[in-house]
């Protein structure tokens, strides 16, 4: 068995250095490790107020250390995501209708409620698999690539990267770079932007008139830089910083604007025709701008306080959709006896909106060029607190579980509101929480 | 700021190659920082998990390391 491993060891080294030209570093026996798998195990639940999001994913990351740095990591996620997701509409004075996704049916929100889509059922299946090793004195040399797919989008990965150590290993600077290929196959098919929510269709085959292709694709490129820094025999900083441009479709198949009255700002009624069943309102289909480049700093300080790990991180991150957005996360982890510890964790967001975030649509005024009523881009803030216990075994093995409470919270944008808007606007904010268990054990 | 990020980041790898050159501890003064809860990807799995659900609801993510990829739509 042993031989074996130390064979595909060396063919995935054979492979990696062939795409680097750089030689395979022999295999020593002197330097197997102990155990060769570490793997990591997790059962989570994400649950959403008012019967919102629920998803509970399982998730396993196996690593296997050939020796000399050289390690595989294999990862798989399975989620299953339930509930209701807001549409984008808003919240009006009379029950509205809304044509589902896939066009074929129809539901009603009771007047003063946020609309909400309950029509998705969701499986995502994540796989990913690395390899790193070193390729020269100093160097070492990483690859990966990764798969997702859902019944409505499919995502394709690749990364590679190089880091250098500096300074007697006390700097070491990183280089890396992915790519990503995604297709979104929205249910019903892709809409055509603002093109109006069509009264409901009964056709098993077809799909609504308002549907142009049914899919489209998107491409990500991101860079990233970093700086790993000893700053002391008990404290380390990273920094990052991080360049990312998706181009291709960016809009979001799902999300609908609210056409309102200009003077009122209550949303304008419609009748759909006899005998069909339709929106009791104008709502037109999303569109976001077709590029976005993002820009991010993050800088990550670890320091040990005589066994206690206090773990502060910064993020700051600006785009041309101008959302600028200000990540402040802290972990502070402390031993209780000898086997086990707590570890609270606080995160802070805070982002800008979106340039082309609206709250509504006024009818009768010229169309903006791009617009989203999405409030995940609109102003926002959030907060997480959370609580970790983890107890290590006499094996050696590691068990954990974690509490977190998220609330976010969103503003609506005063300049825009129209009318009875203003004091009433309504944002679809929520609170969730995150429980999971982990367990980490040697092969 | 957007044209501040290029000089800042001149700035923060000058700082890594040369400041820090007297910066860092000698290969036997390691002690602490080989233990697991001193690596940076200590808790990669809780991160990657977190990092997930923020992308899915936040309209900024990233910035840490590469995603898993994803629609995030719901």
């Amino acid at each position: 068995m042993a031989e074996k491993d130390k064979l595909i060891g060396s063919a995935l080294a054979a492979a990696a250095c062939g795409l680097l030209g750089a030689t395979a570093p022999r295999t020593s026996i002197a330097a197997e490790p102990e155990s060769k798998w570490d793997i990591d195990t997790a059962l989570l639940y994400y649950g959403e107020s008012d019967d919102r999001v629920q998803d509970a994913s399982l998730s396993g990351l196996a690593i296997r250390d050939f020796g000399e740095d050289r390690k595989l990591s294999l990862g798989l996620t399975v989620d299953s995501l339930t509930g209701a997701s807001p549409s984008g509409a808003i919240a009006g004075d009379q029950p509205q209708t809304f044509t589902t996704p896939s066009g074929r049916e129809t539901y009603t929100t009771p007047a003063g409620e946020i609309p909400l889509d309950d029509s998705f059922l969701d499986t995502r299946v994540a796989i990913d698999a690395g390899w790193s090793q070193p390729f020269a004195r100093l160097y070492t040399f990483n690859a990966g690539v990764g798969i997702s797919s859902e019944y409505d989008y499919q995502h394709l990965g690749l990364n590679a990267g190089v880091t250098r150590d500096f300074n007697q290993r006390n700097t070491t600077l990183s280089f890396a770079v992915a790519v990503g290929k995604d297709k979104v196959k929205p249910v019903g098919n892709v809409p055509i932007p603002f093109a109006a929510m069509s009264d409901a269709v009964d056709d098993e085959d077809g799909s609504p008139a308002n549907r142009a292709a049914d899919s489209e694709d998107k491409d990500v490129v991101d860079v990233l830089l970093g700086v790993t820094q000893v700053l002391g025999r008990h404290t380390l900083l990273r920094l990052n910083y991080s360049y990312s441009d998706s181009s291709g479709y960016l809009t979001d198949p799902y999300k609908i604007l609210t056409v309102v009255d200009p003077l009122t700002g209550d949303p304008v009624v419609r009748t759909p025709p006899p005998g069909a069943s339709g929106p009791g309102g104008i709502y037109l289909f999303e569109h976001r701008l077709d590029s976005r480049t993002r820009q991010g700093l993050y800088a990550e300080l670890r320091q040990d306080f005589s066994g206690k790990v206090l773990q502060v991180g910064y993020r700051y991150s600006t785009d041309d959709w101008e959302v600028d957005s200000h990540t402040l996360e802290g972990r502070f982890r402390f031993p209780l006896g000898e086997s086990s510890y707590l570890e609270p964790h606080a995160r802070y967001y805070s982002q800008s909106a979106a340039s082309f975030y609206r709250y509504s649509l006024a009818d009768g005024a010229p169309l903006p060029e791009f617009a989203s009523a999405d409030a995940r881009l609109a102003d926002l803030d959030a907060f997480t607190v959370g609580l970790k216990y983890g107890h290590t075994t006499s094996g050696g093995n590691e068990w954990s579980t974690r509490l977190e409470f998220y609330r976010q919270e969103s503003k609506a944008p005063a300049e825009q509101l129209i009318g009875n808007q203003i004091g009433n606007a309504q944002m679809p904010d929520f609170d969730a929480i995150i429980l999971q268990f982990s367990y980490h054990f040697k092969l | 700021m957007r044209n501040k990020l290029p000089a800042l980041l001149t700035v923060l790898t000058c700082l890594a190659t040369a400041g820090c050159a007297n910066l860092g501890v000698k290969p036997w003064e390691r002690d602490v920082l080989a233990r697991d809860d001193m690596q940076p990807d200590a808790n990669r799995l809780d991160t990657s998990l977190d990092d997930h659900i923020y992308f899915s609801k936040e309209g900024t993510s990233g910035g840490r390391g590469f995603g898993g990829g994803g629609c995030g739509c719901n």
